[in-house]
């Protein structure tokens, strides 16, 4: 039976060519599209992660504060439970990590004279204390007259996670109208695959084929066009992170930070292979389902 | 083998089969004669289960033809062989193919559908065109494959649907003394036809149908 399924499947595979590259091709743009936006989605994810990990309170002094005034203040933060590290920058460290990072401020900075930026105390929060909520009960805690400013990047972390979340759900309403597309094209060449081999189906069905007997080629059809439609796109994912690492890459980490870009994990790969061959079974279920149930 | 109590079909507004109750034997052979739209291969189509009675009950042996579901069907028809007036042959399979798929359908092993091809082949006087495509073969030809195909997995009915109607005299007498040789196997055979010529020559019980009625069995 099995090996009757396969010379079937491989022969109209071969017969109906060109119908059947159209499938593939079509498999392989929406599985592409998916792959693409997995990437990006993974990629984005993992530079809020480096964010949330590194998010400080920098708390700047005012420039009149006495600096054992200063350390006193270090020294009192840093006996705080929930507080992991706390580091002392003075203007000059400010001022040079400012040069380091800003091409051609050394001029202006000595312009407006050694001091111009303010100290500041670097507090890190220990790991069970660094969500959202107990950062803004912290700093609501740690309201010295010495403190010119508080800032952390909490809320800007916030807002770029509220705005990935919003890309997840636009991801899946989108991919689901892909998909839909996706099995409506899929279904309607695999209709045509099916209509060039009326005859033989028709006549199949009248000398008692079975459901199955005549639809598991179409099924393992399918099955092939989704797994080379996605392998393709999957290649084609991995073409695109190749050359955006390439020629991307220094400038990415210069815009958002973080780490390299990083490809698909094996299980998303599975899954983006996995959701090709499932399109292309679909497509021709629907489509073998639809002649079947027409047929005499 | 063929019972039909009461059995109407009909299509829109238009009956095309009223109140049909007869029995055909098993082993017997039998003509559905009528003219045009008498409702002829309407009561074969209700047979191989192609469509299904309005109301009535329809029993082919033993089963009742028009409560099968999509998925017994397979299982009515693979005990009925069925021959076309237009052949429905496989254009781009060789007759061998042709006839074997009726084999291949039920699971049979290749080398079993070679040998039981080869001899049903044989039987309908087409030795050593088991190679051929159906284009490459006269139209009488062609309708032995049919015949061959429709007889090879020993079917306890054979239905033909004007299965002389696009052969000429001989071919036409060749295809019919085919159906007699089955029929003499132990198949029932119901022939549908109108053609008066070919019922005098091998006269049989005749089922005459007019506007979907019948009217002499």
């Amino acid at each position: 039976m099995m090996a009757h399924v396969l010379r079937r499947a491989l022969r109209s595979l071969w017969e109906n060519l060109s119908l059947n590259l159209v499938a593939t091709a079509v498999i392989s743009a929406a599985t592409l599209l998916a792959g693409v936006y997995l990437a990006v989605m993974v990629n984005l994810t993992g530079v809020v992660d480096s964010w949330d990990r590194d998010v400080h309170i920098s708390a700047y002094f005012f420039s009149d504060v006495p600096v054992d005034r200063r350390f006193a203040v270090k020294d009192e933060l840093g006996a705080r439970p929930e507080v992991a590290e706390v580091h002392y920058v003075s203007e000059q460290e400010a001022a040079a990590w400012l040069v380091d990072k800003v091409q051609d401020v050394e001029p202006v900075l000595a312009e407006l004279g050694p001091e111009v930026l303010p100290s500041s105390l670097e507090i890190t929060m220990a790991d069970e204390a660094n969500g959202p909520a107990q950062i803004a009960a912290f700093i609501d805690t740690i309201d010295y007259a010495e403190f010119e400013v508080i800032d952390y990047g909490q809320e800007w972390v916030q807002r770029f996670n509220t705005f990935l979340a919003l890309l997840q759900v636009m991801g899946v309403v989108l991919g689901s109208l892909i998909f839909t597309a996706a099995v409506f094209l899929v279904g309607n060449t695999m209709h045509l695959v099916v209509y060039a081999r009326k005859q033989e189906l028709e006549t199949m069905k009248l000398v008692g084929a079975t459901w199955t007997f005549i639809s598991l080629p179409f099924l393992l059809e399918g099955a092939l066009q989704g797994l080379v439609g996605s392998g393709v796109a999957l290649l084609g994912v991995y073409g695109l992170h190749r050359l955006l690492v390439f020629q991307l890459q220094d400038a990415l980490q210069l815009a958002i930070g973080g780490e390299a870009l990083s490809f698909l994990s094996w299980p998303a790969c599975t899954g983006l292979l996995s959701a090709g061959v499932f399109l292309g079974v679909v497509g021709c279920l629907v489509s073998v389902h639809r002649f079947w149930r027409a047929a005499p | 083998m063929i019972r039909l109590y009461h059995v109407h079909k009909r299509y829109g507004d238009h009956e095309a089969l009223v109140d049909v109750s007869v029995q055909v034997s098993k082993g017997e052979f039998a003509y559905v004669t009528g003219p045009s739209g008498a409702g002829k291969s309407t009561l074969l189509k209700l047979l191989y289960g192609a469509e299904r009675p309005t109301s009535g009950k329809l029993l082919v042996g033993g089963v009742d033809a028009s409560k099968l579901n999509q998925r017994q069907l397979p299982f009515l028809r693979r005990n009925i062989g069925v021959v076309f007036q237009d052949f429905k042959l496989i254009e781009n399979r060789t007759v061998e193919d042709n006839v074997g798929l009726a084999l291949e359908v039920l699971g049979t092993e290749r080398g079993d559908i070679q040998r039981r091809v080869r001899a049903v082949l044989n039987v309908v006087g087409l030795k050593g065109k088991e190679g051929r495509l159906p284009l490459e073969l006269s139209g009488g030809e062609q309708q032995r494959v049919a015949v061959a195909r429709a007889i090879v997995n020993d079917p306890a009915v054979l239905l033909a649907d004007e299965p002389t109607g696009n052969l000429d005299g001989a071919m036409a007498i060749e295809v019919m003394e085919i159906l007699m040789a089955v029929n003499l196997r132990g198949t029932t055979v119901l022939v549908a036809t109108h053609d008066a010529g070919l019922m005098e020559r091998f006269p049989h019980r005749g089922l005459r149908f007019e506007g979907g009625r019948l009217v002499r069995s």
